[in-house]
């Protein structure tokens, strides 16, 4: 690891002003930098430690929007009932991440900013990476069979994964993201955050340099109480994603009046499938449009080799999630 | 005395364990110690052709960098498939030459490990890249074996083709496993002190003497100038056997830079520097006749090896001994591809072999519309179907039948797809698991106090199965102390010879060494107290008196417990060596285990032929949306001869049963095939079991007497248990969903 600066200021104001210097990075939980910056991918010349800002701790289940502090730790969040009984989407996909020890030390603000699992990316000896040595081509796209590549969002430079769970239940209930910069405090659209790869897979998301995540915000609407978060994986614990399915629905009678699926392990920013949301809403939700919708969510997926089993296995994973969130809705099975 | 052997003792090293006192090899820290870090090729084949270390030596707290350029000093030993005691016979380092990726490239020595780590990854290297390919091509597969020569590497018994051409049902069919890496808790680890012409090295070994002698010859040392060190090893399963590259290298560099020095390699490089399981491909060929009975066997393997050893873990002689056939032939074959050179990994024979045989017994079975298990029970032999020997103990069918009852097997519909449970299609598989017995000559040195307590030593290993507890408890019953009075001493290699902890072995050869020197001490208290004027055994002859469970006891009646006879004698303490020389073992073979390698007989005697059997049922859920696929329930029962610890021996067996759920279910070491690189070197991706995995695991283990063995009548258990539990995972799959997988690890991926 290469040496660096360590601060950890007091104030949101004095972060800000360390974070924006050149060469800085943000540390909070650090189950991802710290693992990162040991295998010489990350290497910064001062870490901010904003772990002293207890004002972006906690949370609040509040009855029009819940609201998470930066801060807040996975596993306080992920075990919370009231919590579980709102939005049984927003614990699930927490509980079912990572191990306990890193839901204890890792931070909501950092988990949504987790880095890809991409090996070309982690892995130094490959020289072609081009997130993480802009202009130097990619190596997954001719490389081994592996499941952590993105089979949707993808593009000749990178098709890098994002790896995270809880992120597919955020855009999937347009959660918010309130930041403070050098530039003021802003409000972002959950969706807007994370930025496709395109030629530029370096750039991950619209936050500028020294601009602070503070807050997550998701607004409470009927669809969230009937939700849930279902994630396929070779083993049953402590492993990313294969496919994941973030969904809600609210029915109105037989019909559904509201759908919300995004998925996860399949795509290089948290996904929404907006036209399978739509294909369901207005009609019944049975097996057979549970499955459909599936089919739709994947309608424009390009797989590498040794992915290609993620259309199939993705679809059915929106399929069966749909199925228990029905099951939750009033008068559900 | 209460008896000790055959019951279940809580280990004697588990306070220290979990308190934290155990000290494990890379918990020795010698005064002035440095730190050692290995920079690694990033590319697997091609030339060196520049190295530039001043960066790294720029970093504040490194000490020096050694590249093949300047390394001084360094030693290299023969790799172990060449007869040496080395993990491989290529030796980094020593010039220009790339083999493999994620080879050795510099050593780097700093005050801080923090500072050797940076000054790694500041090592810049240019290459020269060829083309390489990791995975290896079945199409250019030879026979050949250890010796350079292709003897007893092919076995033909009657006539295969003629098998097949009267069989009512044949199967021709192929299964493939991947490579899998070890991922011991304990990190691969070297500290080496130099003081003088005299080294001390620390290591997590499982073979002490191997690594004496094979350091000392290579620096032309005698070997009283070479200490190895290891109390307490932290998981071994094969990894731990040979002197590696990061051993040597730490040797010299602590020499070149007159200090100790530490290497603690890291767990991507774990991948790269030591051995590993290659992968491999089972072909098999099998007739059976309408009843299931075999008609013809035919059974090659294709196992990966490295460009520069010939791996030859014979599995075509373990998968030969199972089941009686007419017609039998099979083939050991290696590959050669650009990694380093693999090895043993927990049942390095038996694994992937088992994967294929009890799979194609299965396909075979449903054929011809028999139960899998009485498959099994048609084709069980008591005669060894090539050596025509019997087998000395074989309860295979008992395995079966006690494993049936507790799993309930009874329970199984027999056609694919026709169980379920809610959202999840159920299937039961099984399969049979064995092991070969191997006998190595070992000694083992007990002195017994008249105080009541007795020390036991010997240069074996408690590579975490458990051998502490077990040669307590082997002494406690002879000589009739508790067990708790029994101190254990091991793990360096200047005790008592005993063999490589490899191959199941410590259990039965280095006990029966203890058991030995147990008697031996009888004897000799024996011969003071009869030969004395007064006392329960005085004047009787002392070749009839015997030592049992700690009495003494003569004829008519006459006995008298060791301990008074021992506190009675002129020294009141006795001390002996004892021995295990097996009649089947050799003076060659002898000689071979004195010397630190692997001098093993059997499992095929002249008179007879020694396996371990097992059998295990399983069942498998896999989710109808998600195709995940979990493993509920896991049933194993084994005969193994004496169980000499039901505690210890349980874990062992459990233990390869959970790594046979990774096995089927997680482990693949994944390759980039244009680099021919490692993808997954780390224990986030490269899968194993988690405790949510592994849900009721139960193990039965039968009473069998074998008293050809060993005097104990002990056969090894630890890789039994993984043998068979791949290949009935792949069944129960097979079972639930009709989908035959013949490839390793099953995955969602093989199921949507």
């Amino acid at each position: 690891m290469r040496n660096f600066a360590y601060h950890r200021p007091d104030t949101i104001a004095a972060a800000i002003d360390a974070a924006r210097a050149e060469g800085a990075q943000v540390l909070a939980g650090g189950t991802t930098m710290v693992d990162l910056m040991k295998i010489g991918v990350f290497e910064p010349d001062a870490l901010i430690d904003i772990t002293a800002l207890s004002e972006l701790e906690g949370f609040e289940v509040g009855s029009d929007r819940i609201r998470f502090g930066a801060l807040a730790r996975m596993a306080e969040v992920g075990d919370d009932t009231k919590l579980s009984d709102a939005a049984p989407v927003l614990t699930e996909a927490l509980w079912k991440a990572a191990s306990p020890q890193l839901r204890h030390a890792a931070r909501l603000g950092g988990n949504i900013l987790q880095q890809t699992r991409c090996p070309y990316f982690r892995d130094t000896a490959y020289s072609q990476c081009n997130k993480r040595n802009p202009g130097s081509g990619c190596a997954a796209l001719d490389g081994g069979e592996t499941n952590l590549h993105a089979i949707l969002g993808g593009s000749d430079a990178c098709v890098a994964m994002y790896p995270g769970d809880w992120a597919q239940a955020l855009v999937a209930f347009d959660a918010e993201v309130k930041t403070q910069g050098p530039g003021g405090s802003r409000t972002i659209p959950f969706a807007d955050l994370h930025v496709l790869p395109g030629d530029t897979p370096e750039i991950e998301t619209i936050l500028k340099r020294g601009e602070l995540v503070t807050g997550i915000s998701v607004p409470v609407i009927p669809a969230l109480k009937a939700s849930h978060y279902l994630k396929a994986r070779d083993r049953e614990s402590y492993a990313f994603a294969s496919a994941s399915a973030a969904v809600g629905v609210e029915m109105e009678g037989e019909n559904v009046r509201d759908a919300r699926i995004a998925i996860g392990g399949v795509a290089s920013v948290p996904w929404r499938a907006r036209e399978a949301e739509e294909f369901l809403k207005d009609g019944p939700l049975t097996e057979e449009t549970a499955r459909e919708a599936g089919r739709i969510a994947f309608a424009d997926a390009r797989p590498l080799k040794g992915s290609e089993y993620k259309i199939k296995l993705g679809a059915d994973v929106v399929a069966g999630a749909l199925m228990t969130a029905k099951s939750r809705t009033t008068g559900g099975e | 005395m209460a008896q000790t052997i055959n019951t279940a003792v809580t280990r004697t090293d588990a306070p220290r364990k979990v308190t934290g006192t155990a000290t494990y090899a890379a918990d020795v820290i010698p005064s002035g110690m440095l730190h050692g870090a290995l920079a690694t090729s990033s590319i697997a084949v091609g030339t060196l052709t520049g190295i530039d270390t001043k960066r790294a030596e720029a970093e504040p707290g490194v000490i020096a960098v050694f590249t093949h350029e300047n390394l001084p000093d360094f030693k290299t030993v023969k790799g172990f498939y060449a007869g040496g005691p080395g993990s491989a016979s290529f030796w980094p380092m020593e010039g220009n030459e790339i083999k493999y990726a994620g080879q050795p490239i510099a050593y780097v020595v700093a005050e801080t490990a923090a500072a050797a780590r940076r000054g790694s990854q500041l090592i810049d290297a240019t290459y020269e890249v060829s083309e390489a390919n990791a995975h290896m091509d079945a199409e250019d597969s030879f026979v050949i074996g250890a010796s350079g020569d292709s003897k007893g590497m092919v076995t033909t018994k009657g006539d295969v083709s003629k098998g097949l051409a009267e069989a009512a049902q044949t199967i021709d069919v192929e299964y493939t496993t991947p490579f899998q890496h070890h991922n011991p808790m304990e990190m691969f680890s070297a500290t080496a002190e130099w003081n003088g012409d005299k080294l001390t090295v620390w290591m997590p070994s499982q073979s002490v003497r191997t690594l004496r002698g094979g350091i000392a010859a290579a620096y032309g040392l005698p070997e009283t100038s070479v200490r190895v060190i290891c109390p307490f090893v932290g998981g071994a399963f094969g990894s731990k056997a040979g002197i590696t590259p990061y051993a040597m290298l730490t040797i010299a560099a602590s020499k070149a830079v007159a200090a100790p020095v530490r290497l603690i390699v890291t767990r991507p490089q774990m991948f790269t520097v030591a051995t590993f399981r290659p992968e491999s491909i089972q072909k098999f060929r099998l007739g059976a006749d309408a009843t299931g009975k075999l008609t013809a066997f035919e059974h090659i393997e294709i196992s990966q090896t490295s460009q520069f050893d010939v791996v030859t873990n014979p599995g075509t002689h373990i998968t030969r001994a199972m089941y009686a056939s007419p017609n039998i032939h099979t083939e050991q074959r290696v590959a050669r591809s650009d990694t380093n050179t693999g090895g043993f990994m927990r049942a390095p024979n038996e694994m992937q072999t088992f994967f294929g045989l009890e799979q194609a017994m299965d396909e075979l079975a449903l054929k011809v519309g028999v139960d899998p298990v009485e498959m099994r029970r048609v084709n069980d032999t008591k005669r060894h179907p090539v050596e025509d020997v019997p087998f000395s103990s074989r309860s295979l069918m008992e395995c079966y039948d006690a494993v049936s009852d507790s799993f309930g097997w009874d329970q199984r519909s027999p056609e694919v797809g026709s169980m379920t449970d809610g959202d999840w299609l159920v299937g039961f598989g099984c399969a049979t698991a064995t092991y070969p017995t191997n006998i190595l000559a070992s000694n083992a040195r007990v002195r017994m106090q008249g105080s009541g307590s007795a020390y036991i030593e010997l240069a074996a290993h408690d590579v975490g199965t458990g051998s502490y507890t077990i040669f307590a408890q082997i002494a406690a019953a002879r000589l009739g102390l508790p067990v708790e009075a029994c101190d254990v001493v091991m793990g360096e290699a200047d005790l008592p010879v005993a063999p490589l902890s490899g191959g199941s072995t410590t259990a039965a050869s280095a006990g029966s060494a203890v058991h030995d020197a147990c008697l031996r001490i009888g004897r000799a208290v024996a011969m003071e107290v009869t030969a004395q004027s007064e006392g329960p055994l005085a004047g009787v002859d002392p070749k009839l008196i015997t030592l049992d469970n700690g009495v003494l006891r003569g004829p008519d009646g006459k006995s008298q417990p060791l301990l008074e006879a021992l506190a009675s004698t002129a020294a009141g303490e006795q001390e002996a060596v004892g021995e295990f020389r097996h009649p089947a073992l050799t003076d060659k073979l002898i000689r071979a285990t004195f010397a630190g390698g692997y001098g093993t007989a059997g499992p095929v005697t002249p008179e007879f032929a020694m396996f371990a059997f097992g059998a295990e049922m399983v069942e498998v859920h896999v989710n109808r949306w998600t195709h995940e696929i979990r493993v509920p329930r896991l049933h194993g029962a084994f005969a193994a001869g004496t169980i000499l610890n039901r505690k210890t021996a349980h874990s062992q067996l459990m233990g390869g049963m959970v790594w046979g759920i990774g096995s089927a279910l997680h482990e693949v070491t994944e390759v980039d095939k244009p680099r021919a690189r490692y993808l997954n070197t780390n224990i986030a991706e490269y899968l194993v079991p988690v405790n949510a995995d592994v849900r009721e695991v139960r193990v039965e283990m039968l009473d069998e007497k074998d008293d050809y063995v060993n005097p104990l009548g002990v056969k090894g258990i630890g890789e039994l248990g993984i043998v068979g539990t791949a290949a009935a995972i792949a069944n129960a799959v097979h079972h639930a969903t009709g989908k035959r997988l013949r490839k390793l690890p099953i995955r969602m991926s093989d199921l949507v």
